[in-house]
């Protein structure tokens, strides 16, 4: 009886917790079909009194929201299966084999996490002008192609795929790339799925670097364009709104994709198998 | 799984290909075609600053720069494609940028040679930023003056920068509908603070608990903004004669911040905690008066446009005129690139005399941004005659004051000090010296001179 009261009362708790999570986004989502006035009234109302669709069909005028919008889909896209990859194979690499300075290579994988982006960001800036790459997309991939948060996730993830297996792989006569791409990655899921989450999502709220390196409109991403509801004396509310919550799709998307095998993942990534 | 990773590769490295390409350079690549026309049959434009269409730029070759701007991108666009109808081989590509971050972007872009932004707009705050990459215009200082008197004030090392195109400053809103509810009328619109105290009265509401239910009159979040140009009336500047130092805590600001919270605690006609945004409280028609700068007639068109609003200026202690009604401020023309090609910067010294010396230009500039002609021959023109800006203080825009290009430290400790007399109970003395200790730190650090002298009444 006692278990029980106490997992309703767990099950209330999660549910208030979960709604005041979820209540900015439905709060965002409903207005962006109020008018401007409306959103900023003293009188609030959850859903809007006069709804309007305009804030949607005004998107565009603000600025390219659609090219934005696949700038932001090519460039997280992109960056989110160089990180896979590139943490699976370190991962495994780090995971898998023995040689000698593994655990200083790793120390150094695991000290790039600990460096805040802030410290970096100037002598970064000064590398990517030198080299020539402003106002291109590579210099919005290079930097991130190579995650020590994903490199640390997989080397986890590897040391729990038992080494008999690799072994017996390497008996029947699969070389070091075969068995990486077709027996070691299709045991990653849970791991790939979680990187797959968190390195999507960084790439597409990401604003100060893509805004620093991309000069060319045409090629600007959309964390970028969000800001220019912002003016220097007045915030389009409603223009912000919609532009978000359509946003916010691809990341409810992708999280849908990979949500089954995310808990997992994290799971795996955070003990030793 | 498997088979959606190698298609999100395939798919990366088509696109990388395919979007990677191309590099920086690609959108300098000019559209403009030869032109060899140098007779285009055109008038020479303008008074002092004239511009005559009938010549070459960049001897007709092909040429694009990049102008960046960070809001009202049409409006730019259009004066960059009447330029370019005069000169068919010039590309300006107009890029618009967030102005949350423009001014630490800006900076690095114009380092980077003929690649950065030619020409670029300016915010006078942001003058110490982007001084040390600005080219001087190449354009006679006398003629400037003469057609843009306020451009006296930008005057450095006898070079101008950048400069005025339009002046804005700070008025009243008032709701109309509240005020004929009121009983008031259009001949009670008050000319000194005696009659504004009396209008406000009128206009607060308290229901029958004492509870304000209306303001007559809010200042609410912008108490710093308000208070800052009103010293003026009361006896001070805002700077030392040097212009070195704030009189922030001087008698001037003293008086003026104590009539704004008397006109709270001893008037009764708003309330610190009624309406905690002023705009927003108007916007809800919940506050009959708010003070605000010429941006807000844009806003209101955005936010609230059924408010039915009028415009006053500010009063003044005894309904003469005083030595400054208050502060203006400058809408600044772009400043050009000194660190891109010559022949760049040829286009981009063509193109601000053109900027400068068509008045079809500035009355553009004017209308759309809400703002009083900063050429003076424009001051009568028709087309702004009924802009509310220019309507309300064009008559006595000459008797405003252009402190200098304030850092932001000077609003952002007043703000700190308002809040501090209304919210936590500071005395006025302390929370102004509590500022204006701050503000001298911070404008020594920025090598500060005030333009306060350059005030045509300043020996008054």
């Amino acid at each position: 009886m006692k278990h029980k009261v106490l997992r309703t009362a767990l099950y209330i708790v999660l549910a208030l917790v979960g709604v005041i999570t979820v209540f900015p986004f439905v709060w965002m989502v409903l207005s962006s079909f109020k008018t401007n006035g409306e959103i900023q009234s003293i009188v609030q109302t959850l859903l809007p009194q006069e709804a309007t669709v305009d804030n949607y069909l005004n998107l565009q005028e603000t600025f390219d929201f659609l090219r934005y919008f696949m700038n932001s889909i090519f460039i997280a896209v992109a960056v989110t299966v160089l990180v896979i990859y590139t943490s699976c194979l370190c991962g495994y690499v780090l995971g898998k084999y023995q040689f000698k300075g593994k655990n200083i290579i790793f120390g150094f994988v695991m000290m790039t996490m600990m460096v805040p982006w802030s410290v970096t960001i100037i002598p970064r800036y000064t590398m990517f002008m030198e080299a020539g790459l402003q106002d291109t997309y590579l210099s919005l991939i290079l930097p991130v192609m190579v995650s020590g948060f994903g490199i640390f996730m997989m080397k986890q993830n590897m040391e729990s795929i038992p080494d008999e297996l690799i072994e017996a792989a390497r008996i029947d006569g699969s070389n070091e790339f075969q068995t990486f791409h077709k027996l070691i990655l299709p045991l990653c899921k849970n791991g790939i799925s979680a990187i797959a989450i968190f390195q999507f999502l960084w790439v597409w709220e990401d604003y100060l670097w893509p805004y620093l390196m991309i000069d060319s409109e045409g090629k600007q991403l959309l964390a970028v364009g969000l800001t220019l509801f912002n003016g220097r004396y007045s915030t389009d509310y409603g223009g912000l709104f919609a532009a978000t919550t359509i946003s916010i799709l691809p990341v409810i998307i992708v999280y849908v994709i990979f949500q089954k095998r995310f808990v997992a993942g994290v799971a795996a990534g955070a003990v030793k198998g | 799984m498997k088979r959606f990773l190698s298609f999100c590769l395939a798919l990366v490295l088509v696109l990388s290909l395919a979007g990677c390409s191309g590099g920086g350079t690609s959108d300098k690549t000019s559209q403009g075609v030869q032109d060899t026309q140098t007779d285009k049959g055109l008038e020479v434009m303008g008074d002092n600053v004239t511009y005559d269409p009938n010549h070459l730029v960049n001897d007709g070759e092909p040429i694009t720069i990049d102008w960046w701007v960070w809001a009202t991108e049409d409006m730019f666009r259009s004066i960059a494609e009447a330029y370019q109808e005069i000169h068919p081989n010039v590309t300006i590509n107009v890029i618009n940028n967030p102005w949350d971050g423009f001014f630490t972007k800006l900076p690095l872009a114009l380092q980077r040679d003929e690649e950065g932004p030619t020409l670029f707009n300016v915010h006078n705050s942001y003058e110490h930023l982007l001084l040390n990459y600005m080219e001087p215009y190449a354009i006679d200082t006398e003629e400037l003056i003469a057609d843009y008197p306020s451009a006296s004030t930008h005057l450095m090392d006898g070079n101008v920068y950048y400069m005025d195109y339009g002046l804005s400053t700070g008025m009243y809103y008032y709701n109309k509908d509240l005020w004929t509810e009121a009983g008031l009328t259009d001949g009670d619109i008050p000319k000194t603070w005696d009659e504004f105290i009396d209008v406000a009265q009128k206009l607060t509401k308290f229901d029958e608990d004492g509870n304000m239910i209306q303001a007559g009159y809010n200042y609410n979040n912008y108490f710093n903004s308000t208070v800052i140009g009103l010293n003026y009336q009361f006896g001070d500047n805002l700077f030392s004669a040097d212009g070195k130092e704030s009189l922030v805590d001087g008698k001037g600001m003293k008086e003026a911040t104590s009539f704004l919270i008397d006109l709270y605690e001893k008037y009764r006609v708003g309330d610190k905690d009624f309406g905690t945004n002023y705009d927003q409280s108007f916007y809800q028609g919940q506050s009959a008066i708010v003070f605000a700068w010429g941006f807000f007639v844009g806003n209101l068109a955005t936010n609230a446009p059924d408010i039915n609003y009028g415009t006053f200026e500010i009063p003044t202690q005894d309904g003469d005129t005083p030595y400054a009604y208050y502060r203006y401020n400058g809408e600044s023309t772009p400043g050009i690139n000194k660190n891109a090609t010559d022949a760049q910067k040829e286009v981009a010294q063509d193109f601000i005399r053109f900027y400068l010396a068509s008045d079809n230009v500035q009355i553009k500039l004017s209308q759309d941004g809400g703002l009083i002609p900063a050429k003076s021959s424009l001051m009568d023109a028709p087309e702004l005659a009924d802009t509310p800006i220019v309507k309300t203080v064009g008559d006595h825009i000459d008797r405003y004051i252009w402190p200098g290009a304030m850092p932001s430290t000077v609003e952002n400790n007043l703000k700190i000090a308002g809040e501090d007399i209304l919210y936590n109970g500071k005395e006025i003395d302390d929370a102004l010296k509590t500022a204006a200790d701050t503000i001298d730190i911070d404008l020594a650090n920025a090598d500060f001179t005030s333009s306060e002298s350059l005030y045509a009444y300043y020996e008054d």
